[in-house]
């Protein structure tokens, strides 16, 4: 069986590397495959160029980093955890900093307005408003201009929520 | 027949947690080899399954790993610790009880005589 050069497999290393791969075992790891692979099929004739251009898209859907970001995944979400997609993480976002307004305005609604007395229940509203006026309008500008949830948080990615870490943003493909 | 990535999702580390009790130690292309050999090409794993879950048994402390040098690249070799071989024992033993329940639910038995 042929066997790659130092240069090639040199060359699959950095390519590998420039595709996101930054896990040294997994690095390690599918750079020997895909040099395993190309050798198999070199002897067929091809050039390396063309059957590595060939080979390497088999690993994945859209991103080599996919696998890398598959293997976080698993290696760090052991503990229970949930798994929300981009729209429901929002809705549970405005909901918990929304929430309070509600609550309150609710409760004057139903205990304090028959009495017509709307004071006691404003110094709570007021303190309500105070601490969560920054986190809301953030989220309100981010509701009304959807584009930039992207940078942040990209369409059809999964938004995890764990003890270990916390919160962790994956794309789609990564977590199937 | 091949079957789908779905079906086999949650059973591949059970597949490379038994391939590791079967076999010594392994690298990754060598588990893909046997396991298409053992099924005669009805299971394939991919390098985008297999790798991260590689990662994964190692992240849990199952797996000990041994590297090989040859030239410039490194060979990664997975061997099975104590805990790796209590855990595949234990996975091979609930696949084998789900096996089993599916068989009653989906009276495979019957169909298949």
């Amino acid at each position: 069986m042929a066997t790659l050069t130092d240069d090639q497999v040199d060359y699959i290393i950095e390519d590998v590397r420039a595709h996101g791969i930054r896990l040294q075992g997994l690095q390690d790891n599918l750079v020997d495959h895909i040099c395993i692979l190309v050798e198999e099929r070199l002897d067929e004739g091809e050039e390396f160029e063309q059957l590595y251009a060939s080979i390497v898209p088999s690993f994945y859907k859209h991103e080599l980093y996919e696998l890398e970001e598959e293997a976080l995944f698993l290696a760090e979400f052991k503990g229970p955890h949930l798994v929300l997609s981009r729209g429901q993480f929002f809705k549970g976002l405005f909901t918990i900093v929304g929430s309070p307004y509600v609550i309150y305005y609710l409760h004057w609604w139903f205990v304090s307005r028959p009495t017509g007395d709307f004071r006691d229940n404003m110094d709570v509203l007021s303190a309500c408003m105070v601490f969560a006026l920054f986190p809301l309008l953030t989220t309100v500008v981010l509701f009304l201009t959807p584009d930039r949830f992207d940078p942040l948080i990209p369409w059809r990615s999964k938004v995890l929520l764990g003890f270990r870490p916390l919160i962790r943003v994956l794309p789609a493909p990564a977590i199937g | 027949m091949v079957y789908s990535t779905e079906l086999l999702k949650g059973t591949l580390k059970t597949i490379v947690l038994k391939l590791l009790v079967d076999n010594k130690k392994m690298y990754g292309y060598e588990i893909t080899q046997t396991v298409k050999e053992l099924t005669q090409d009805k299971i394939q794993i991919t390098e985008g399954a297999l790798y991260p879950t590689l990662h994964s048994l190692e992240a849990d402390g199952l797996v000990t790993t041994e590297l090989e040098y040859i030239g410039k690249r490194v060979r990664k070799y997975y061997s099975l610790n104590l805990a790796g071989k209590a855990k595949a024992k234990e996975k091979v033993n609930e696949l084998a009880s789900f096996v089993q329940t599916m068989t009653l639910l989906l009276d495979l038995k019957s169909k298949t005589i």
